[in-house]
């Protein structure tokens, strides 16, 4: 069945992999007039693609509201920009400020206020976070898109930024004229990408809670495209989750990523891995993830599959085995 | 992780029998990719399960059971059992006999109260030989799934009642039936014998420790080698006796959660009226 053509899709986020990689997926369809890629840093550094003629990267500040005016009534409207992929999200759990909140929440508000009223967007694809669920002893394992969010009142602006520009995009779903998606994706294991299991992962030696070994679902940076990729098209709007190929427990996530698991105390591991945050600068929070490293939650992907097309196909690339 | 699937697979394949290991080699679940399903149960600790329950289940409850054709070889259904014996290895009978007794060896999934996955090493141990949480997102998941789900209607209450209360049902829940009427699923009665005595409870400490309700105290400070006796009773058809709609329908609900109610306390009597001794 041919599909029909998009004269042009907006990219934003495109300094990070997924943003990347999907600017790639994109230009690789012909039925896809232009790209239009957004990114902080300046054209000469960024995007390290053949710019053709149906590519167009430019720098702007998502969170100056002028500046996301001006690129939505200015290149875009000129191109005829028909969808909007939001990925830019500020990807370090350390970052935290009125700056990264104007980064997470208030770009993805300006943006959906904006495209609203704009002459040719008719979608808008917001790629959210599988942190924005809540998991804990007394939940589902299998994580629907009606599973509680994290609202917890300690939680760090990393998951309340998230969880707020989830739940904006949300709010305008059947209210606003354009067609809303937001993709709950499970988190890639990938450098660049803000995973904190990536960060995790990244000691040779990895500490776990004593006497817990729970359910994970991690995500290949390739389906995450291929999802935004099957968003973009899809004739629905709604929630959907995106889970990623690999279901396994974290002990063996550790052992196949080349890493040595240790079970230690689970009280020990919030300052243990403070220290290694102050001392080697890395990014992971035990306290942010302490209950995702007790119990099990697993995206459910069935209305992805249903509604949008998508099924996870492409398994991370585990250095062993 | 207690134990690593390989070393579980050694223990058992060292211990089990040539013939329940062909057996639990025709074990159907739902691999989600590594070897585990979604909720964390992995075939060779089940296997190895069964090799750990082994001497409880063969040598010291010398568990009798009867009426096995009655468990559905496939497809969604619920076992409804009753609860007691202040540590609730009447579960893990259950599990076991169910492994021993279908044939392809079917997985009993209990629906464990909500403080089970919290338990250090004992949540995943349990989760790795199929055990989930109790949300209802859990156990709808699995009847979607077509897996055979154990629950203990009594919830913590079950275990937890005084000895002078044996074999009398507590407070019978009804999200059991709510669940098999909703996802159209036959419910399977069981009444346990010999669980009531295994370790008489005169009183409780409600005080919480590691995720635990409450502190039982007994009369023994382990379980006595009592003999269980398992009876499987005819399926309760709700799943054709009622309308998926009718899930929501209060009094329907309460009805059929009556009729499963009753017949788990005719098996129950009926054990108890064939047993000649609490040991035998």
């Amino acid at each position: 069945m041919s599909r029909p053509p998009i004269k042009g899709v907006l990219v934003t986020g495109t300094d990070a992999p997924a943003g990347e990689l999907l600017v790639r997926a994109l230009l690789n369809d012909p039925t896809i007039g232009h790209v239009l890629a957004i990114g902080q840093r300046r054209p000469e550094e960024a995007l390290p693609i053949a710019h053709t003629a149906r590519l167009t990267y430019l720098q702007v500040n998502l969170a100056r509201e002028r500046q996301v005016h001006d690129l939505l009534f200015g290149p875009a409207r000129d191109l005829g920009v028909e969808v909007v992929v939001h990925t830019a999200m500020s990807r370090s759990a350390m970052a935290e400020g009125g700056g990264v909140h104007a980064l997470n929440v208030e770009a993805t508000r300006a943006l959906l206020q904006l495209c609203e009223r704009h002459p040719t967007i008719r979608r808008f694809v917001l790629k959210s976070f599988a942190e924005v669920y809540a998991v804990q002893h007394d939940l589902p394992v299998l994580i629907a898109e009606d599973h509680p969010l994290n609202l917890h009142p300690n939680a760090p602006q990393y998951v309340r930024d998230r969880v707020e520009a989830d739940l904006h995009a949300c709010v305008r779903m059947g209210l606003s004229p354009l067609q809303i998606v937001v993709l709950r994706c499970a988190e890639s294991l990938a450098p660049g990408t803000g995973s904190q299991l990536f960060d995790y992962l990244e000691s040779p030696v990895c500490l776990r809670p004593a006497g817990y070994d729970p359910m994970i679902n991690v995500a290949s940076l390739k389906d995450i495209v291929q999802a935004l990729a099957c968003a973009v098209r899809a004739p629905e709007q709604g929630v959907f989750n995106i889970p990623g190929y690999d279901t396994l427990p974290l002990a063996l996530a550790i052992r196949k990523w080349g890493r040595v698991g240790i079970a230690v105390p689970g009280s020990w591991l919030t300052p243990l891995y403070r220290w290694r945050r102050r001392l080697r600068g890395h990014d992971f929070r035990y306290g942010m993830n302490r209950r995702r490293f007790h119990y099990s939650g697993v995206l459910d992907g069935r209305r992805a599959r249903e509604v949008l097309g998508y099924t996870a196909s492409n398994q991370v690339d585990w250095p062993i085995g | 992780m207690p134990l690593l699937p390989s070393l579980a697979n050694v223990i058992a394949s060292a211990m089990l029998p040539d013939e329940d290991k062909k057996r639990l080699e025709r074990l159907v679940y739902a691999d989600a990719g590594h070897g585990y399903d979604a909720f964390g149960l992995h075939p060779d600790l089940v296997a190895f399960g069964q090799v750990l329950t082994a001497p409880l289940y063969d040598r010291y409850f010398r568990v009798k059971s009867k009426g096995h054709e009655n468990i559905p070889s496939a497809g969604a259904a619920v076992l409804a059992a009753n609860h007691s014996g202040a540590v609730p290895i009447d579960g893990m009978m259950v599990w076991a006999d169910v492994l021993r007794n279908t044939e392809p060896p079917r997985v009993a999934r209990a629906v464990a109260d909500h403080f089970v996955p919290m338990l250090p090493m004992i949540g995943t141990l349990f989760a790795r030989g199929g055990m989930v949480g109790g949300s209802r997102g859990n156990a709808r998941t699995l009847l979607e799934s077509g897996e055979l789900l154990m629950i203990f209607p009594e919830g913590v209450p079950g275990v937890a009642k005084h000895f002078r209360d044996r074999y009398k049902l507590q407070d019978w829940r009804v999200g059991h039936v709510e669940l098999a009427i909703r996802h159209r699923a036959p419910v399977v009665p069981v009444g346990i014998v010999g669980a009531e005595e295994q370790m008489p409870q005169i009183g409780r400490i409600p005080i919480s420790i590691a995720g635990l309700p409450f502190i039982p105290i007994t009369l023994t400070p382990f379980p006595m080698p009592v003999r269980y006796h398992i009876r499987y009773g005819k399926p309760i058809p709700v799943h054709l006796d009622y309308r998926a709609d009718q899930a929501d329908d209060p009094a329907a609900v309460r009805e059929a959660a009556a009729r499963v109610k009753a017949a788990v306390q005719a098996l129950l009597e009926e054990g108890l009226a064939e047993r000649e001794g609490i040991f035998t």
